[in-house]
Order: structure tokens, then sequence, then C-alpha cells
């Protein structure tokens, strides 16, 4: 017979389930890019939709981790690692930048509000910060508190201006981290099936569960924030 | 001077920035004679110190139920709670359902179509005929 305060739960949630800082993924996605610019086009692209579990930058209780880990760490040790953690994408090339998306980028970044098409699964997904989304489908080897980061999008916009891709948006122009809520299911569906001839009804039972995610930041870097990234202007 | 409820500024939106399961206890029910608790004895003794630990963050109480089949029931942070009968499972089954249990929103279940829900105002706005791509006759 366990009994524990909510002070403690507030307090195991964020030590369990942040385990890497923001500031050792930054070195990684820099290091990337750095690394990729050095070496040109040893493989192909990955266009898969990677899962990164990081913390949130802007969350409150992240301060102790990030300052644990802040010592300079570009490439993370495999023993540090868990089995969860994905590998960074590899970049086969820096950020090609035009000089005319750079001249207007701050037009976007600046006006607030942002909104951004993110694709799952090829299925569009039109998301602001703060939305909650009910998955279609389960998504596996997920937990509740695990953050993905989205890095498919069609299109970045804000009210007057939008970023479209062809099809897609390089990743590395925005940052769009959504959080695992938690698992829904939906009441239970009764099909009723028969045969011709044959006074019998068979009744299907099916009850599909669906992940929930909230979205958490829907941020889109500016001009400055690419360049010291490693973008290239060309 | 009259009495006046406190405006609310935000709304509680879990996960943007801190994130708080929404189960905050398991009850475990099982009975000391009955058969059908065979299972949920086994998973109490063996598992349940190891589930407990793995979720701090969950008040977890086991107590007794006599004459009834093994139940677990879930109380959520909505106030709602959840019930799962365990009776003749295996205790892998037990901890399958507690993993529900934990994972769930709490929420009442239905169908929804649309994926997205959101509290925001549109980016966009709502279109106008009136404003902006004017087309002269």
């Amino acid at each position: 017979m366990f009994s524990r305060t909510a002070l403690a739960r507030a307090f195991a949630i964020p030590t369990m389930e942040q385990p890497c800082a923001a500031a050792a993924r930054f070195s990684v996605a820099r290091a990337c890019l750095h690394s990729s610019a050095a070496s040109p086009a040893p493989a192909p692209a990955p266009t898969t939709q990677t899962q990164t579990q990081t913390t949130h930058p802007e969350s409150p209780l992240s301060a102790t981790p990030r300052a644990q880990t802040s010592t300079p760490a570009p490439t993370p040790s495999s023993s540090t690692i868990d089995f969860k953690k994905p590998v960074a994408p590899t970049f086969t090339a820096p950020l090609q930048l035009t000089p005319t998306l750079l001249a207007q980028l701050p037009q976007l970044t600046t006006q607030q509000p942002h909104y951004i098409i993110s694709h799952l699964h090829d299925r569009p997904y039109l998301l602001t910060q703060g939305d909650s989304i009910r998955l279609p489908f389960l998504m596996p080897k997920v937990k509740p508190g695990d953050i993905l980061r989205f890095n498919r999008a069609s299109v970045l916009g804000s009210r007057d201006f939008s970023l479209k891709g062809a099809p897609y948006v390089d990743e590395r122009l925005y940052e769009c981290r959504v959080r695992v809520v938690g698992v829904d299911s939906e009441p239970l569906r009764v099909k009723e099936k028969t045969k011709r001839r044959r006074r019998h009804v068979q009744m299907i039972r099916s009850k599909h569960k669906y992940t929930l995610l909230r979205v958490m930041d829907v941020k889109i870097k500016t001009a400055e924030e690419l360049l010291r990234e490693g973008a290239v202007v060309a | 001077m009259p009495v006046q409820g406190i405006r609310t500024v935000t709304t509680a939106r879990n996960g943007v920035g801190a994130f708080i399961l929404q189960c905050k206890q398991l009850d475990f029910h099982y009975c000391d004679w009955a058969g059908s608790s065979r299972g949920m004895v086994s998973f109490l003794k063996h598992h349940l110190p190891s589930f407990a630990k793995a979720n701090p963050q969950i008040e977890i109480r086991v107590s007794p139920r006599p004459h009834k089949h093994p139940v677990i029931k879930g109380h959520y942070i909505n106030g709602r709670e959840k019930a799962i009968c365990v009776r003749n499972l295996e205790p892998e089954q037990i901890f399958n359902k507690a993993n529900l249990l934990k994972a769930a929103s709490g929420e009442k279940t239905k169908r929804t179509k649309k994926p997205i829900t959101s509290l925001n105002e549109s980016v966009r706005g709502i279109w106008d005929p009136f404003h902006g791509g004017l087309k002269s006759v």
C-alpha cells in the first residue's frame, strides 16, 4: 500500500523521462552539419520520420539536466544513449538557402502564431502550438511522456506568409515537437456479418486504440539561427 | 463588494510545458480464496513491486475484496475512474491491463472523426470577401 504525494510525482517525472538535454541535441545537430559539410555525399539522406526524445527547451524542469550535460560533447557516447534514442539524422550537405529565401524569411519568422502542415505516414496534420492530436492509429514503441520531433512538413506558415516545400520543407528550417500524452480507445464497434440463406449473424467486435499527442512547439528558425547552424547561402 | 471568481487567464494544456500523467491512482482488488484471483495474487506478489517502482507518479493501493472477482481500478486527474475486471487472467495479462490503465487519458471513450482539436484561433483568419484579392467586374 503505497501512497505518494503529488509533489513526489512532480519531481519524479522529469528526472525519469528527460534523460538527455537540449544542449546536447543542438550540439549534435550542429556537428552533423559540419561533418557533412566536410565530407560531401557519402550516403543518401534519410527520409523517414525520426522520433527524437529530447527535452523541451522552454521546459522549466529541464534546468538541472541541461546544466549537467552542458559539457562539450559533440557526439554522444554510446553508453549514455538509451535504446530508444534514435540515431541523429545524417545530412549529406549543408542546408542551402537562396538569397530570396534569406531575404523573405524574417517576414515569416517575425509574424508570431505559426502553423505547420506536418506529414505522418503521408497524412497531413495542420498543427499549431498546444494542439492535441489523436492519431488514427496506435503508435508503437512510445510511452506517455515521450517527445517526438516531426521532421516532415509541406507548409510552414503564419497569417500572411507561408513557406511551401516541393514536396517537403527541409527539416532543418523548423522545429516541431510533440509529446505523447497517452493512449485512448474508442467505444466497442460491433459489425453484424451475415451470409445468404443462413440464419446466423456473426458479430464482429473491434476496439481500436489511438495515440494522443500534444504539440509542444512550432518554431520556425530565423535566418541568423540557420546561418549559425551551418546553412550555406547559394 | 460582491465576491468575484478568479478569471482564468490560461487553459491547462498538459504536455505543452510540463507533462503530468493522467492516471493518479491504481487500486488492485483481489480475493484470497477465489480461484479467479489466482493470477492477480501472483501478480501482486511478483510483478507489482517492480511496476510500482517503475511508476512512482502513480499511487498504488492493494486491498482485498472477498468473494468477488479481482479488479483493477484507475483513478484519473479529471475525476473519472476506469475499472477492469481481471478474473482468471494470467499475471502477464494483468500487467498489460495495468499498463493500459496507466496510459489512458481517463476520458470517456468516444469516436472522433477529426484527429486534431485546437484551442487556438485560426492562424490565417477567416476568409473575407471584402479584403485582399478583390476582383473588379
